[in-house]
């Protein structure tokens, strides 16, 4: 699936501005203030002047909340997205509720008794960002994560990723039937996206610290649904689509819902 | 293709002989096939359907293609389409005498693929069939686990591979690429 952009000259735009940059930029910012998260539940909440805060959206790290204050801005970041400026990016100190703060192990800790598989999605979460994808929740979707990419202002995402595992920390119960397959590829063909697997591989180094991450190996595959109908011709051939949906050759969805 | 689909259907027609050249009914032809030795000719039968009546050409995997001619003989089974070139297409697995015997002894695994599925229009010739388009699995309960999948490939080389969903009538296609994201500027 080719990228969407999201108007004329926009993936020159993107060119110019690449993610690499940005988040890099995000990242001597944040050292050099200093800036430190608060820990609040299953989020990160960090307050930052306006130099930060669009440096955070351009990159797509969290979420701004609307407050009332005016000089500074408030940012609510995921698990996945604190824990990779702190732990990969290493820019980022977490308070805890004791005003003391977190260690690494301390953070994978506390995020793991969070959410049971969060060393598979960090681990896909972070191999994404590493090749400089704009990763964001896939929640609305139904799947993990979304992958852009550039800022989503500029481009549509063309993933829809699921973070799969397998060997000891196979926690993950999606994909293990023929329904939950064919509802994920048809939800993800309605909204345009290829639904993709990244699956990690533990190799038995456990989930005990987060230097056990860097043993996991990952695969990706996607699942693409096949219309035999629409096949028909050699690629030289001319494409013969069909809107006309039949018992045996429904498509996965072509027409974008209103999400 | 809409209006063309109409068409192909109603006018393919399966001629199906048993070992003895008698002619048999739909109603014997459905009892046979449901009563397979694993039970699983149903299946295998609504996949070899759906795409010879798209026009693609389906063989057994495993089983060489032979040249027979315009009869149908005895100990043949062929499907007629009614594609353009209104051609016949038989197939005389090694030692079978009917559409059930062409699927004599298949057994829906995951690990032993069921057909070589060739585009309708790729010029197919049964003297020199050449690779398949792709070479089709039918699954029986579970998605392919990577495992499976990864095994497949080796197997498989550059040939590629999809594998079928039956059920409730419904015939669906599935590829599983590997794939890697490109690193981005």
């Amino acid at each position: 699936m080719m990228p969407r952009w999201k108007g004329k000259g926009l993936q020159a735009k993107a060119n110019a501005d690449p993610m690499s940059k940005i988040v890099s930029q995000l990242q001597s910012s944040l050292i050099q203030f200093e800036t430190r998260g608060l820990l609040s539940s299953c989020s990160v909440l960090v307050e930052v002047d306006a130099e930060l805060a669009d440096l955070l959206n351009r990159s797509c790290f969290g979420r701004p909340r609307i407050t009332a204050q005016e000089d500074k801005q408030w940012f609510q970041l995921d698990m996945e997205e604190a824990f990779y400026l702190c732990f990969s990016l290493k820019c980022l100190k977490v308070i805890g509720e004791d005003g003391s703060i977190k260690s690494n192990e301390e953070l994978w800790d506390y995020f793991k008794s969070k959410k049971l598989v969060f060393p598979v999605s960090y681990k896909v979460y972070s191999h994404l960002r590493h090749k400089n994808w704009v990763v964001r929740s896939g929640l609305q979707y139904g799947v993990d994560f979304v992958a852009y990419r550039h800022h989503p202002a500029l481009v549509h995402s063309e993933y829809a990723v699921l973070a799969l595992s397998e060997g000891d920390n196979d926690l993950n119960g999606r994909l293990r039937v023929w329904s939950d397959v064919h509802c994920t590829v048809r939800l993800c063909g309605s909204v345009a996206k290829t639904l993709l697997t990244v699956i990690v591989n533990s190799n038995n180094q456990g989930a005990n610290s987060p230097s056990c991450l860097e043993h996991y190996t990952v695969e990706q595959r996607t699942i693409t649904r096949w219309n035999p109908e629409r096949s028909r011709e050699d690629q030289t051939g001319p494409k013969n689509g069909t809107k006309k949906s039949t018992k045996h050759n429904d498509l996965a969805g072509t027409v974008k819902d209103k999400v | 293709m809409a209006t063309h689909i109409a068409p192909l259907r109603k006018l393919w027609a399966l001629h199906v002989l048993d070992g003895n050249d008698i002619h048999l009914s739909l109603k014997e032809l459905y009892e046979k096939l449901s009563n397979g030795k694993s039970g699983c000719y149903w299946e295998l039968f609504e996949v070899y359907k759906h795409l010879r009546s798209l026009g693609y050409v389906v063989g057994r995997h495993g089983i060489p293609w032979s040249v027979k001619g315009q009869h149908i003989k005895s100990g043949t089974c062929s499907l007629e389409g009614s594609q353009e070139s209104n051609e016949m297409l038989e197939m005389e697995p090694k030692d079978e005498n009917s559409v059930i015997e062409l699927f004599n002894n298949m057994q829906i695994t995951d690990v032993s693929p069921a057909f070589n599925v060739y585009l309708p229009n790729s010029k197919f010739r049964k003297s020199s069939p050449g690779d398949p388009s792709f070479v089709l699995y039918i699954s029986r309960c579970s998605p392919p686990s990577r495992v499976e999948i990864e095994a497949l490939e080796r197997k498989h080389g550059a040939i590629p591979f999809k594998f079928c969903h039956v059920e409730n009538g419904r015939v669906s296609f599935f590829s599983f690429a590997k794939t890697e994201l490109p690193v981005l500027p």
